[in-house]
């Protein structure tokens, strides 16, 4: 029974990032229709920048919004670059989807020769901490990882339904082209979403490398991420969150009682199985209903 | 020798990027997974020639079979709900993924795990792989010409007035995915019989945004375009491996300019002609002339 427990209390704080990861392609998807497979580079490079800012001694939580400011910046950055002159001409969703690939294949292959792929231990100082509570055990950083997607996902709720910039936000998830015509400047809206989904990326990919470490190829977590937000129906941020939590404990459920090789496995086939007899995820609803 | 083996590997990758032009360039559907289905008939035609005693041609042909009932049983379910295209991408990927986790895991003396099979028989020559794929690629080129290609384009441009028109959407997809899975098994056995090792690992989601970049360079909506694009792309990276993984470098940064400036690609709508090559060069001079002049005529305007 305390195992159960001690078990879970891991795989909630795992969910908790990827449900933040999760939210973020949600958000893109709402809004924009198409989804952002660069989320893993963004999320690397993030980390690499958290890395090497506490290697010059930067504190963590300096080193967070370090990692954040490079998230934000190299989220915007493509979408400058890549995607908003594709939207301009109108480009099949299909394209775009390509290109954020290509985006993402170039961040991680572009860091696998310029750092070479060897992990690199992100110092922290209470990376093996535990807090006894009771009889379970619990990391430092599972907690605190826990604690703060908690708190993000609250501001990034309150930010989209308490104030005018959320509502524009929303609002041209719901129909951006009527959105543009009642004089909400989509541009805008489209570099709060953007660098939304960057700072997430930057919180993730920063936790992941304290829990496990820094390497290019780390992005590839965020598929789960994309599983999760899968799981919970595209465009939805409640469905993202759930099915980040959801994963997060199926796949340590999984890893701890039957095998680590089959982890994988079993988000995938858990994701079909979902897509089978709700094709549009736990809380995906037509595109009418979005956010 | 190694002449051959860089037209064997060439071959290999023009049949599989020709069927995945078929599911996504001219149906629309974007794979994230297709080296499952060349991991699937590599491992099939292996597997059946080495044990059961299958000879080469017809291995190749239950390779490619089976991966093509895979994708009927992968894409039936997937399909009928009408996936949007975000959701079958991720599936593929999923597909993908899970086939080389199993047979990764499978450790009996047959499958070998990933350890892989070793000492495969090298029965592909120079001249079946061409020949095969000269007949796969005139084959597809058939396929698109015909009422069924037309179909597919329809799907992928505009789904619902497809529907309306009396177009089964979900047959045209299902076809063109069992289709392409077929290409891609057949490209996997032939692959195997070539480089006489296969082992899950050789099969992994970069060979899947291999073919897919290729296909990007050479054009979505043409047969000879990706043909071209794979050949011309298979030759340079033989003669980039200098560069090791830089060249994934280029790739990542070839899709977004690509998709950046010309999303059509290489060939874009049309088919490679000698005449139109010819009438190319010759309105050469005049199309530079007219760049040239819309170049200096902006800098003069700034």
């Amino acid at each position: 029974m305390i195992q159960i427990l001690q078990q879970l209390v891991t795989s909630v704080s795992v969910g908790g990032l990827y449900a933040l990861l999760a939210v973020g392609y949600a958000l893109i998807y709402s809004v924009f229709d198409f989804t952002k497979l660069a989320f893993g580079g963004i999320m690397m490079v993030s980390a690499f920048a958290g890395y090497f800012a506490t290697k010059l001694g930067v504190p963590t939580a300096a080193a967070m919004l370090v990692a954040s400011a490079a998230g934000v910046l190299i989220s915007v950055a493509v979408e400058l670059l890549a995607y908003r002159p594709m939207r301009k001409r109108n480009a099949n969703r299909l394209f775009l989807m390509i290109s954020a690939m290509g985006v993402n294949i170039f961040i991680t292959n572009l860091f696998l020769c310029l750092f070479g792929a060897n992990l690199r231990a992100l110092p922290t100082g209470f990376s093996s901490n535990t807090i006894a509570l009771g009889p379970l055990r619990i990391g430092v950083v599972d907690l605190l990882s826990l604690i703060v997607s908690v708190v993000a996902l609250v501001l990034l709720t309150f930010f989209l339904y308490r104030t005018r910039a959320g509502v524009t936000v929303r609002a041209s998830a719901l129909d951006m082209s009527t959105a543009g015509l009642m004089g909400i400047d989509v541009n805008r809206v489209s570099l709060i979403v953007f660098a939304i989904s960057g700072i997430t990326a930057a919180i993730a990919g920063m936790f992941f490398g304290m829990k496990y470490n820094v390497y290019p190829a780390m992005g590839s977590i965020s598929n789960k991420a994309f599983i999760a937000s899968v799981i919970g129906g595209l465009g939805s941020l409640k469905g993202a969150v759930i099915g980040g939590f959801l994963l997060g404990i199926l796949e340590i459920m999984v890893t701890a009682y039957i095998s680590a090789t089959y982890r994988d496995l079993v988000s995938f086939a858990v994701m079909m199985i979902v897509l089978i007899f709700l094709p549009n995820g736990l809380f995906g609803m037509g595109d009418q209903n979005k956010l | 020798m190694y002449i051959q083996s860089v037209i064997v590997t060439i071959c290999t990758n023009v049949i599989s990027v020709v069927g995945l032009a078929l599911l996504t360039g001219y149906t629309g559907m974007f794979s994230l997974g297709h080296a499952g289905f060349m991991c699937i008939g590599a491992y099939t035609a292996v597997l059946t020639h080495l044990h059961l005693g299958i000879p080469y041609l017809l291995a190749l042909l239950l390779g490619g079979l089976t991966a093509g009932l895979v994708g009927l049983i992968i894409g039936y379910p997937t399909l009928r709900n009408r996936l949007r295209g975000d959701y079958f991408a991720i599936c593929m990927m999923g597909f993908g993924t899970v086939v080389r986790l199993i047979i990764n895991n499978m450790n009996n003396p047959i499958v070998k795990g990933s350890t892989g099979i070793s000492k495969i028989p090298q029965l592909t020559t120079l001249w079946s792989a061409l020949f095969i794929t000269a007949a796969l690629v005139f084959f597809m080129w058939n396929f698109v010409h015909s009422q069924f290609g037309k179909n597919c384009l329809a799907v992928q441009q505009q789904e619902v007035a497809a529907e309306m028109m009396g177009v089964d959407i979900v047959k045209t997809k299902l076809i063109s995915l069992v289709i392409s899975a077929f290409y891609c098994g057949i490209a996997g056995a032939l692959l195997a019989f070539w480089i006489q090792y296969i082992s899950p690992n050789n099969f992994t989601d970069t060979k899947s945004n291999d073919f897919l970049a290729t296909l990007v360079t050479g054009g979505t909506n043409s047969i000879t375009g990706p043909v071209l694009a794979a050949a011309l792309i298979t030759t340079m990276l033989e003669y980039l491996r200098f560069l090791a993984n830089w060249r994934l470098v280029i790739y990542g940064l070839l899709y977004v300019v690509i998709m950046r400036f010309r999303p059509e690609g290489l060939m874009g709508y049309r088919e490679f002609s000698f005449r139109g090559t010819l009438r190319f060069f010759r309105e050469l001079p005049a199309r530079l002339k007219g760049i040239r002049e819309k170049v200096t005529g902006r800098k003069g305007g700034v």
